[in-house]
């Protein structure tokens, strides 16, 4: 009997560390891809690219930018809420000119909403 | 095949992403219908003939061009990203940093969501892995009531009643890449969506240990995840929700997803989870339930954020959301899991077996009816009944093709209170939330 405990017990501490194991693996993985480095490059060439790069990427990889199609007017009023939601250091004056633009210019309202390619032409 | 048709394929859907007006003028003539050189046009930029081309609606983009690029699959070039990650299936990568991911519609062919197929939203950074037992991370309940409690994931279990069911989550911007203009925010198709099988305490037995004092109203959640600034003083998100959806009783304290301990970037060892309502209401990584006497003022609540237009507002106009309503129940939506968007079968194919599911926030799905010939007639499927409370329905049912050709798969709900999904996706508001239109899915027979 006592010998059945042990063995359980065993297995338990076993299962235990396993799982501690699966925490820290899937920790890691997710943590890999949120540090995965970029490159300013993934952003399309253009001035003010430099700036938004640094600026932006100090919170948050290019994705957030790249997804996004939005007029100057709600581009720039992403920056104020950036500061008064998340603590961002306010942009102001020409440097602030500078990433509006930059996001204006090469992330602007699409026409028509960002169409799929075709499927059946894979 | 695809060289053949490469050249009207690329003018036509230039056309549409130009000017869809003209495009719709020109394919649709000044009647309305598709026909002659223009159906012959627009089936050839489709692959095959258009069978139900009379009933395609003018000023309708074709499904095939028209879905978010996020919702078009994960095959084949020119894809969206998709998230490779141990354990994970090739979910769509919304971002790495913060880490988000979409689940295909395709892949959510399973009742039960599976850890492979659960989507992933964070709004801030993945919390380093507790290393030690996990049944002493401690959750604190403090504010407006009588008794503050810290307790144990152990005295959770042991001092609680301990429950399972089968619930939804939903990101609060679920659809939102339906939008036009487009809002700010993940690009979402129908997949920030799950119906995962969660174990834990009901929060409502929770805050009656605690013992609520007259003057509590509000929830206001904190969680262990760092903001995406490092700030340290931060937290990444803090929403909170109305005292009655706290003590609903499927408003649970999970530890367990599928029987197994919640994975960590799902918010292990302990989250909330607040079916049917904004998934940030479903905290991850879970610390502390602040009781509020007042509407909770975390970040991710007031202006714009969770909240939506109570008058409809111009698309695209600005707003500071101070006369928006908190988003509650989340609307109608349904899902196609059998037929991934782009599906190609053989030639003969005379009619599909379709499945799917659909869900309606605290409500639940009357009807999913389905149409082959762009809304023209539609064929009831059969909705089985939701497993329990909160969670989704599953829904079946046989459509019959005429022909070989292009067909769009349409599918639309309609919850126990007779709204339908509507055609577009209606009260835009900046930051895209409740976007539910009726679904698209392109297959070709032949």
């Amino acid at each position: 009997m006592r010998a059945m405990i042990l063995v359980a017990a065993i297995a338990a501490l076993g299962i235990g560390v396993a799982l501690a194991q699966d925490r820290q693996d899937q920790a890691d993985a997710a943590r890999a891809i949120e540090g995965a480095a970029e490159e300013e490059t993934v952003l399309p060439d253009g001035e003010g690219r430099s700036e938004t790069f640094a600026y932006c990427t100090v919170c948050h990889n290019t994705a957030l930018i790249r997804r996004n199609r939005l007029s100057r007017d709600q581009w720039d009023g992403l920056m104020d809420w950036m500061s008064e939601k998340h603590g961002m250091n306010p942009l102001e004056g020409e440097f602030r000119d500078t990433i509006v633009n930059y996001l204006a210019t090469h992330f602007g309202p699409a026409q028509a909403p960002a169409r799929g390619r075709n499927p059946f032409l894979n | 095949m695809a060289a053949r048709h490469g050249r009207t394929e690329r003018s036509i859907q230039e056309l549409y992403r130009d000017d869809p007006e003209r495009a719709d003028a020109l394919a649709f003539g000044r009647r309305g219908a598709l026909k002659g050189t223009a159906l012959a046009a627009m089936g050839a930029a489709l692959g095959g003939a258009i069978p139900f081309a009379h009933s395609m609606p003018e000023g309708t983009l074709p499904a095939l061009f028209a879905r978010p690029a996020a919702a078009q699959g994960t095959a084949g070039s020119g894809a969206p990203q998709v998230l490779r990650m141990e354990g994970k299936a090739p979910l769509i990568l919304q971002g790495e940093r913060p880490l988000v991911a979409e689940t295909p519609e395709h892949l959510l062919d399973e009742p039960v969501t599976s850890y492979a197929n659960h989507f992933i939203r964070n709004n801030g950074g993945v919390p380093e892995a507790l290393s030690g037992d996990p049944r002493t991370w401690k959750i604190r309940i403090d504010g407006e009531v009588n008794t503050p409690l810290e307790l144990t994931l152990g005295e959770l279990e042991a001092r609680f009643p301990v429950v399972t069911r089968q619930l939804q989550m939903e990101c609060g911007g679920n659809g939102r890449a339906f939008f036009a203009p487009q809002t700010r925010g993940n690009q979402w198709g129908n997949g920030a969506i799950s119906n995962a099988e969660w174990t834990g305490v009901r929060l409502r037995d929770v805050l009656q240990a605690a013992g609520l004092k007259p003057s509590a109203v509000f929830t206001g959640h904190y969680g262990a995840d760092p903001h995406l600034s490092g700030a340290a003083d931060r937290p990444a998100i803090a929403r909170g929700m109305r005292l009655a959806k706290a003590m609903d009783e499927d408003t649970l304290i999970a530890f367990r997803m599928n029987g197994q301990p919640i994975p960590h970037i799902h918010g292990a060892p302990v989250r909330l989870i607040t079916p049917g309502w904004p998934g940030s209401l479903s905290q991850k990584w879970l610390t502390r339930i602040w009781i509020r006497d007042r509407v909770h003022d975390g970040a991710g609540m007031g202006g714009t954020s969770y909240r939506i237009p109570v008058r409809p507002i111009v698309p695209g106009s600005n707003s500071n959301g101070a006369d928006f309503a908190e988003m509650e129940s989340m609307p109608v939506r349904s899902i196609l899991s059998s037929h991934a968007h782009g599906t190609r079968l053989p030639a003969g194919t005379r009619s599909l077996d379709l499945r799917g599911a659909a869900w309606a926030g605290d409500l639940t799905v009357r009807a999913v009816d389905v149409s082959v010939d762009f809304g023209a007639t539609w064929t009831t499927m059969q909705v089985a009944a939701p497993a329990n409370r909160h969670a989704w329905q599953r829904w079946t049912g046989r459509v019959t093709l005429p022909s070989d050709g292009y067909y769009e798969i349409w599918y639309r709900a309609t919850d126990s209170d007779g709204r339908m999904q509507p055609h577009a996706a209606a009260n835009w508001n900046p930051q895209g939330y409740g976007a539910n239109p009726i679904s698209r899915a392109a297959i070709l027979v032949g």
